[in-house]
């Protein structure tokens, strides 16, 4: 058992961190990021792929100590693990090369996170499909140049590659909290050729819920990034501010609110490795898939509300202002807590994927503890 | 980066697992099932038979008869005792006065104690709070007056488990009433038959009276019965503080109340989706606990010291044995079934013991996070 990082792992942390603590507020970030071979993150070796889900969980965590903000999760992670389970490594190549981009379009108005609730039609009209429908919360649409959207074939669900720039392919920007790129697209019969199709028909959902675990790990990560920066400028803070003749850093009652930050980005930091170590060496197993993300999303959603809400308040007035850095740390967090699926929702997954027997004895290795013993 | 164990941790894990299923008596599973206190013979059955395949010091350097295990094997060991519904010994005499005995005593004292604390023939506990000495051990009245080739030891010990049981009690006390708190302390093992010794039992709200105080008066104590040096017991009291921390989460023992929670749940056909949710949550968040365990074991196995990281797992593990304990109450609701309110009752103490939440607390801000 070894928690140990690699040579190339402390290389691939340090370089990210050196750029996290840089400069790169507003600056277009992609091609930085193709030339320093991040976007190869999580792709097959013979693309020039390397790494996985360990190797993003430390990118992502330095992105989140450092407030990175950029199109990281949903156009590398999410998109490029669709892209690579589907097959389509010509598409992934220009990925990873930078060359073109891709966005995720798959949640729905009628219902929150989940993929499986998809009304928008992909109609057979002979050699091609036509897509109707409304998708919302499309993350980095914008700087796109390919949706992958899902929509109904039938009974089941398939993904298609569609231009960013499509005729009838509405897209409506946003602002979010964050200062993120955010739009809803509306699908007026988009015509795709049957050779758009990402994966084979009626197998997108499947597809897409790998990403989405995937994505969420990598979440999971930033929020331990995001947690643990804010934990150290509040104890930093409170060692620095006085008040009735010493630092506040001093009163137990703050000390006390500081250990328990501290206890929760530690739970933080379990639980995203264990998302990440679940994705790695659970591969071929879907449900323990979806145990172990849907765990680590609710465990950080938990953790990192408590942190973040408690920086603030210990930062007292100036936490509140625009001016200073933990509000903004607040901000992302309070997002990345809820997307892709907030805590109820990823409880519920974790309930329903845990089955009718529950934690008891590990028949197999601690990544797979949650398994029944009974089995 | 690598989570499996071992493939000789694995065997291990095997092998212990084996051992206790064959070997567990029926009678005791049934009771650490059930949820019922057990008995002195229990306890001292089960180390007989422990002792015999000689498991049963975990801790001890080898030379002394130790298992040899590695931070790793140990937490093994104690994760099948807890799945395998087996008891924990107590760890008075093994974890705690032995350890001490052996780094800090002489050889006298080894060849004395060693033995009938390894095959539970003798049994021990601790008697370090006082009324007035709490949190605030180190303000502990005691007092033991050097008197020729004695000590004449007077005072009162609080909060002592199983010291009706217990043929010997290691004290705390201070043999120095002038010197600064801690630098007037000695370490000293008094025999429980000794006149003046009465051991007086607690009831606690759960009903049971598993506590005790023990009042000493004018008892005489020789010499001999010093361990390490006069003055130096508060180095003792620390060296044990920091020595044993395996199982300080308690996660297989909470894992062991979550299959109970949801047989129970089961057998009662109870279908409640928010009580659902709210295991849920529990059951997570010992998930993420258990893996930090991991972490530190791995870290611990890598030769790093065991250190205040520790405290972290005492705050999380009693807080989700506590939150089992009530949802446990909650699922069947008052006056159910006869042991889930005793046993969220006598759950309180989990918070308060070992060092309060509050003093890990203190322990995580000044010595992590430097405040």
């Amino acid at each position: 058992m070894d928690f140990t990082l690699s040579p190339e792992q402390l290389l691939i942390k340090d370089s990210v961190a050196r750029f996290a603590a840089g400069d790169h507020a507003g600056t277009e970030k992609w091609p930085q990021f193709a030339e320093l071979g991040w976007l190869a993150i999580g792709a097959p070796d013979d693309l020039g792929g390397f790494g996985g889900p360990i190797e993003t969980l430390l990118l992502m965590e330095q992105f989140g100590r450092g407030l990175v903000t950029s199109p990281y999760v949903a156009q590398v992670v999410l998109a490029g693990q669709i892209l690579r389970a589907a097959d389509r490594t010509e598409l992934l190549e220009r990925l990873v090369e930078g060359t073109e981009r891709f966005a995720v379009a798959y949640e729905e108005p009628q219902a929150r996170y989940d993929p499986a609730a998809v009304k928008t039609s992909a109609v057979r009209d002979g050699d091609a499909y036509v897509l109707r429908g409304t998708k919302v919360r499309v993350l980095d649409a914008s700087t796109a140049n390919t949706l992958i959207v899902s929509a109904r074939t039938g009974d089941e669900i398939s993904l298609f590659a569609v231009p960013a720039d499509a005729p009838s392919a509405t897209r409506e920007n946003y602002a979010s909290e964050d200062g993120y790129d955010v739009a809803n697209v509306r699908l007026d019969g988009v015509r795709v050729d049957a050779a758009q199709l990402i994966g084979p028909v009626g197998g997108g959902l499947a597809l897409l819920e790998r990403a989405l675990d995937h994505a969420t790990a990598a979440l999971c990560a930033e929020g331990l990034g995001l947690m643990s920066l804010m934990l150290e400028a509040t104890v930093e803070y409170t060692k620095q501010r006085r008040q009735f003749g010493v630092p506040i850093g001093s009163f137990q009652a703050l000390q006390h609110r500081m250990a328990e930050m501290f206890i929760e980005v530690e739970l933080a930091r379990s639980v995203a490795y264990m998302a990440a170590m679940t994705l790695e060496e659970q591969a071929g197993d879907p449900v323990a898939r979806r145990r172990g993300v849907s765990a680590a999303k609710v465990q950080m959603a938990k953790s990192g509300r408590f942190v973040g809400q408690n920086a603030i308040q210990l930062h007292g007035g100036i936490g509140m202002s625009e001016e200073y850095k933990v509000g903004h740390y607040f901000k992302r967090m309070t997002m990345v807590e809820r997307l892709l699926g907030d805590a109820q929702y990823h409880v519920a997954r974790y309930i329903a994927s845990r089955g009718a027997a529950v934690t008891a004895a590990p028949d197999r290795d601690p990544v797979g503890a949650s398994g029944s013993r009974a089995s | 980066m690598d989570l499996a164990f071992s493939p000789e941790d694995r065997a291990f894990r095997d092998e212990v697992r084996d051992f206790i299923a064959t070997h567990l008596p029926a009678d005791i599973r049934r009771k650490i099932q059930a949820g019922d206190h057990l008995a002195k013979d229990d306890y001292a059955r089960w180390q007989r038979i422990l002792f015999e395949r000689g498991w049963v010091a975990s801790g001890w350097p080898k030379e002394y008869g130790g298992t040899g295990w590695g931070p790793i094997q140990r937490h093994i060991f104690y994760e099948e005792i807890a799945f395998g519904w087996a008891p924990r010994l107590l760890p008075f005499g093994l974890h705690m006065v032995a350890p001490v005995i052996i780094e800090f005593g002489n050889d006298a004292q080894r060849a004395r104690y060693l033995p009938t604390i390894a095959n539970g023939e003798e049994f021990w506990c601790q008697g370090y709070s006082e009324p007035g000495a709490g949190s605030d051990l180190a303000s502990l009245a005691t007092r033991a007056e050097r008197q020729g080739e004695n000590y004449l030891i007077n005072g009162t010990k609080t909060w002592i488990t199983a010291a009706q049981w217990a043929d010997w009690i290691f004290v705390l006390a201070r043999t120095d009433p002038n010197a600064k708190k801690q630098e007037g302390i000695s370490f000293i093992l008094v025999d429980m038959k000794t006149p003046g010794v009465t051991v007086r039992p607690i009831e606690t709200i759960d009903g049971g009276k598993e506590i005790n105080e023990v009042h000493l008066e004018n008892v005489v104590v020789p010499v001999e019965n010093l361990v390490g040096k006069e003055n130096e017991g508060w180095t003792c009291a620390k060296f044990l503080l920091e020595h044993e921390r395996t199982g300080t989460a308690g996660i297989a023992g909470c894992r062991q109340q979550l299959e109970t929670l949801h047989e129970l749940i089961a057998r009662e056909s109870i279908d409640d989706p928010r009580l659902e949710e709210r295991i849920a949550q529990v059951e997570i968040e010992l998930e993420a606990l258990a893996f930090t365990e991991l972490r530190t074991l791995a870290a611990e196995s890598a030769g790093k010291r065991p250190g205040p990281e520790s405290s972290i797992l005492k705050i999380k593990g009693t807080e989700i044995q506590q939150a089992l304990s009530e949802l446990a109450l909650d699922a069947l609701g008052p006056y159910a079934e006869s042991h889930l309110a005793p046993k969220y009752f006598n759950f309180r103490k989990t918070s308060i013991y070992a060092g309060s939440n509050e003093i890990q607390k203190n322990i995580i801000a000044k010595r992590i996070l430097k405040l």
